[in-house]
């Protein structure tokens, strides 16, 4: 049987003293109070110690009555000075007596019949008797003496002497009531106890230098009370939002897209809406919704010859099969600066900087929309796009694609296509996935690049454009209604948010 | 784009059958509109419409959605057919509205019979062409009047601030320049002629008033009601060819609800047109194109019957197709635009999605794998890692942060002061993340790996935006050393050699500032922040700080 060092200290004494008060039992085993009362527990419980609980009345010494044990009883004090007077007034007591125990001496004294009281000159004068003159020792006189002795004696003891009543009304003694607890070994126990046992010295921490000594051999450890609750710790973790844009970029990756990058959160309007053959009075470039930049205002154009390209692609359709926008195209106007508005315009970037054929590119870029932040808006966020560009891309390539992003990434397992529209892009769609718990969610869209666009840019092939909406799925990843969260300032929210993997 | 109400009831009335709301969602696709929301209403139900194309405003109404959808349908196929007769009208245009609105068109269009969604369905389209379409009325706008209170001939004249007339909604005449004040629709769209010499009038030959374009009707001819039967249409703007196109639109939608089209000649100084002209437009693409690019076995016949469900006239000769599409139509620049409606009518969602077959390596940026170990590493730390907005004020940027103004990349046009910049240094932006969380248990520990944006003339955008890791720790009692202890690791884990070097910065406590220095290059800044700058923010808890560029400690990793 497993047993505590604390048990078996317990133990071994009660092998000795079989049956033993608590108290005394503590003092033998020399450990506190609670952890003997805990082996005790455990001892029971294991069958080989039996714990006796007695309720007992016992009267305890008061304050008083220990200044009586030391200057003696009132009737006591009076008696030494009649036995030296004689004769005496309650003045002549005064010495010895304070006010409260000069009241009642006068009925003390007549009661035990150590003094005679008379009258003389309208004053009480007392005269020792001869009962005063041999008077030994009382029972009260005892009982005082055994109390002094112990502190606390059992009711019954005293009563024997003296009434409980009488000391309780002179506040010599109270009476308490008292568990009285009383340890007995069982035979179970003796038997364990008498094959003896070895006792190991008992520790709170593994130190190193238990370990390096190998002391550790010799000690027992603590048992913890592990049910207890402990103290909040935070680690430090990925920003969730950002963690769940890990995932997509790692996902893409494994799907073999190149990763495009830019090296400003500003653009140009050429770069923005331009080179993607979107016409300079297109809605999407008013005012209102498109930011532009009071300081610096204006950036450059690229090299000459691109700019002539995309000038005349807008003006006349160029050599691309279009008829054009039929307007005059206004380099001053393209060279606007704002904070990019969409992640296509890395696209635009690197179809004019080259690009392998085939391939496919992707890029998560922070853009910035003219909206008011609310639990449905954000005014910067995070868009995933890119393209996909071959010699033989075809359009069900263009829903293939869409599709794969659908499963991969959504988790999706049904899909269906709308028609769509983007300046850039033609024939568009758009594509709902279905989700098993948000149900059908608008997941992406995606077009074949205009040729105004892609051969302007300097690239002959198909060029399939495509973007996700990652942003309904990262907040019921992330398990939030409000979309602000994503760039939480929440302190609390980001300590206590689930991983994302 | 283009969102609006119509009626299921009116839809089937006009297309000539009844359907599901299942089906008509289908069929929605069609027209390149989505079905939105359905709802009832009195009995009756109701779709949203969600129109898809900016640049299809015929299908920006019930007779649109319905014309497309019949034809998509096969009760009719190819050109949509509308006779035009000469009304012998004619309208006068002032050479003098050349720089103030110089181009109006008009029609008429007879024998018809308004009922409530009809005439909700015109007031729709006549609003959202010129919304979406007009650029909210500065290129188009459109005036639709009860021909019959109008008479002929009309003026569309350059007319004195002083001239009166009762607006639209009003029961006395108010001079053009007090509508432009106290007219609803003055106020909103009075900003496009105010500085004018003259404002734009319509006028009949008895001098009544038809309207004041783009703003506002009269109130005795502008109103069209149930018991109108023929319509004067008018479009103004600076453009012909996209008023034309307007025009058009709007006649052919009132056509199709059997009113009887009849023209209008259009006298400028110099020439002479008749409007609406409803002449169909050609185009000519490869059948080849349209095949290669569809990616589904199509023979030149299925192209022909897909086209002519989409309005088209085909005509199959030498393996290419001769189009010829309606005039309400203005969206075919390439042939592009002829595979999206064949497409469209073929059913994108009766094509089967095919993955391409590529062989291609996918690749991560390799400076932001390298990002991304930094992250790594700090969360190994045991910091927070936090995503705070580029979008930022000069207040937190420098009066927050006890700095004079400096260069800073500024918005002209901000939705809020709040979000009118772009951050140079991202330590503000952590400052207000604290400050947003002083009832949040310390110690607080956050970092952010993320952009501050710096002028830079040279490059092509004058800007760059540095990847930059930030730190911030606030504790009772945090200093300069916690900041530098992590900076130190950082550093010996970037395998980089630095030095700091003290200077005075009035974001920091004196004596517990500096740069951070990697040879000669500086790299960044640390210190502990000053109190006063605490206080600016809210914060009562010491916090110290970091911030570095992380350009400077990359290298290829292979």
């Amino acid at each position: 049987m497993e047993l505590s060092y604390q048990e078996k200290v317990t133990l071994i004494k009660l092998k000795d003293l079989k049956k033993i008060k608590f108290e005394e039992l503590v003092k033998e085993t020399g450990l506190d109070q609670v952890a003997v009362m805990r082996a005790v527990l455990w001892l029971q419980s294991k069958g080989l110690a039996k714990l006796h609980e007695k309720q007992k009345k016992i009267v305890k010494l008061t304050e008083t009555g220990r200044r009586y044990a030391e200057i003696g009883l009132p009737e006591r004090r009076a008696l030494m000075v009649l036995r030296e007077k004689k004769k005496v007034t309650l003045d002549d007591l005064k010495d010895v007596l304070n006010e409260d125990e000069l009241k009642p001496i006068v009925g003390i004294l007549r009661k035990e019949g150590w003094a005679s009281v008379k009258k003389e000159g309208g004053k009480l004068v007392l005269e020792i008797t001869d009962k005063g003159i041999k008077a030994g020792e009382r029972p009260i006189d005892a009982a005082l003496k055994i109390l002094v002795k112990k502190g606390e004696v059992e009711a019954g003891k005293i009563s024997k002497l003296v009434s409980i009543k009488e000391l309780k009304r002179r506040k010599i003694a109270e009476e308490e009531s008292k568990t009285e607890r009383e340890v007995e070994i069982t035979d179970e126990g003796l038997k364990i106890a008498e094959k003896g046992l070895e006792i190991k010295e008992e520790v709170s921490f593994l130190t190193p230098e238990l370990i390096k000594s190998g002391k550790w051999k010799e000690v027992e450890f603590k048992r913890f009370n592990i049910e207890a609750p402990v103290r909040k710790i935070y680690p430090g973790k990925k920003q969730p939002y950002r963690a769940f844009l890990d995932k997509i970029r790692r996902k893409l990756i494994e799907m073999g897209f190149i990763e495009m990058s830019v090296d400003s959160l500003i653009e140009t309007q050429f770069w923005n809406f331009d080179a993607l053959f979107q016409p300079q009075n297109h809605p999407a470039r008013e005012w209102t919704d498109t930011y532009q930049l009071k300081y610096p205002k204006m950036g450059y154009l690229p090299e000459k010859e691109l700019v002539e390209r995309v000038k005349a692609s807008h003006e006349n359709g160029w050599i691309t099969g279009s008829r054009g926008w039929g307007y005059i195209w206004s380099p001053e106007r393209a060279m606007l600066l704002m904070p990019r508005a969409h992640g296509t315009a890395l696209s635009g970037r690197q179809l004019a900087k080259g690009v392998q054929i085939p391939g496919k590119y992707f890029t998560i870029q922070r853009v910035f929309r003219p909206d008011v932040l609310d639990r449905t808006h954000l005014i910067e966020f995070n868009q995933v796009d890119g393209f996909v560009v071959g010699e033989n891309l075809t359009f069900k390539h263009l829903l293939g694609i869409l599709k794969r992003f659908a499963v991969e990434i959504a988790g999706a397992k049904k899909v269906k296509f709308l028609p769509d529209y983007y300046p850039f892009t033609e024939p568009s769609v758009q594509m709902s996935a279905y989700h098993e718990e948000l149900g059908w969610v608008e997941f992406g869209g995606a077009g074949v690049f205009r040729e105004e666009m892609t051969k302007a840019l300097g690239v002959d092939v198909p060029v399939i454009a495509w973007g996700i909406g990652i942003d309904r799925l990262a907040m019921f990843k992330l398990g939030i209604d409000d979309i602000r969260y994503l760039f939480s300032y929440d302190l609390k929210w980001l300590r206590e948010a689930k991983i994302i993997w | 784009m283009p969102k609006f109400d119509v009626s299921k009831d009116d839809l089937e009335r006009l297309v000539g059958e009844s359907f599901t709301v299942e089906e008509w969602e289908d069929l929605f696709l069609y027209a390149k509109c989505e079905l939105d929301d359905v709802w009832e209403e009195d009995g009756k139900v109701y779709f949203k419409a969600d129109s898809k194309d900016t640049n299809r405003p015929d299908l920006w109404s019930a007779e649109g959605i319905a014309r497309q959808i019949k034809w998509a349908l096969g009760k009719a196929r190819g050109l949509p057919k509308y006779e035009v007769e000469e009304s012998g009208v004619e309208v006068y245009v002032d050479e003098r509205l050349s720089d103030i609105r110089p181009y109006g068109v008009y029609a008429i269009v007879e024998g018809l019979t308004f009922d409530e969604e009809a005439l909700k369905q015109m007031i729709n389209l006549q609003e959202k062409v010129a919304l979406t379409f007009g650029r909210r009325r500065r290129e188009v706008a459109i005036g639709i009047f009860d021909f019959d209170k109008v008479r002929p001939p009309i003026y569309y004249r350059a007319a004195n601030k002083d001239e009166k007339f009762i607006p639209l909604g009003f029961k006395e005449e108010l001079t053009l320049e007090e509508i432009l004040e106290k007219h609803e629709k003055g106020r909103e769209y009075g900003h496009l002629i105010r500085d004018k010499s003259y404002y734009p009038l319509l006028v009949d030959s008895e001098g009544n008033v038809l309207s004041m374009p783009p703003v506002i009707n009269s109130e005795l001819t502008g109103r069209v009601t149930e018991k109108t039967r023929n319509v004067f249409v008018d479009v103004t703007g600076w453009d012909l060819k996209k008023i034309m196109l307007a025009l058009n639109v709007v006649v052919t939608a009132l056509a199709e609800r059997g009113g009887k089209i009849k023209s209008v000649k259009v006298v400028y100084k110099d020439f002479e047109i008749q409007t609406p002209d409803l002449t169909p437009k050609s185009f000519e693409v490869e059948l080849e194109y349209i095949k290669k690019l569809a990616g589904v076995e199509l023979s030149d016949e299925e192209i022909k019957e897909l086209l002519e469900k989409m309005f088209y006239e085909v005509k199959l000769v030498d393996g290419k197709a001769k189009v010829r599409y309606p005039a309400f139509r203005d969206d075919i620049m390439h042939p592009r635009d002829i595979l999206e409606d064949v497409l469209i009518a073929y059913g994108y969602n009766e094509i089967e999605p095919e993955e391409p077959e590529l062989v291609v390596q996918g690749k991560g940026d390799e400076f932001i794998d390298f990002e991304n170990a930094v992250r790594e590493l700090m969360i190994g730390f045991g910091l927070q890692e936090v995503m705070t907005f580029n979008l930022t004020n000069k207040e937190a940027q420098f009066t927050k942060m006890n700095l004079p103004y400096g260069d800073l990349v500024e918005i002209e046009n901000p939705i809020s002061p709040k979000w009118s910049a772009l951050r140079k240094w991202i330590t503000p932006s952590l400052m207000e993340f604290l400050s947003l969380n002083t009832h949040e248990e310390y110690p607080q520990r956050i970092f952010e790996v993320g952009r501050a944006t710096l002028i830079d003339e040279s490059r092509e955008t004058k800007t760059i935006s540095e990847s930059k890791l930030a730190v911030a720790i606030a504790h009772p009692r945090v200093t300069f050393t916690e900041a530098k202890e992590i900076l130190d690791s950082v550093m010996r884990h970037l395998g980089a050699q630095y030095r700091i070097e003290e200077i005075e910065h009035s974001s920091f406590i004196p004596g517990r500032a500096g740069k951070i220095l990697v040879g000669n290059i500086e790299v960044g800044i640390i210190g502990e922040i000053h109190p006063q700058v605490l206080e600016n923010w809210g914060v009562e808890m010491p916090v110290a700080v970091f911030e570095i560029f992380l350009r400077p400690f990359y290298r290829p990793s292979l």
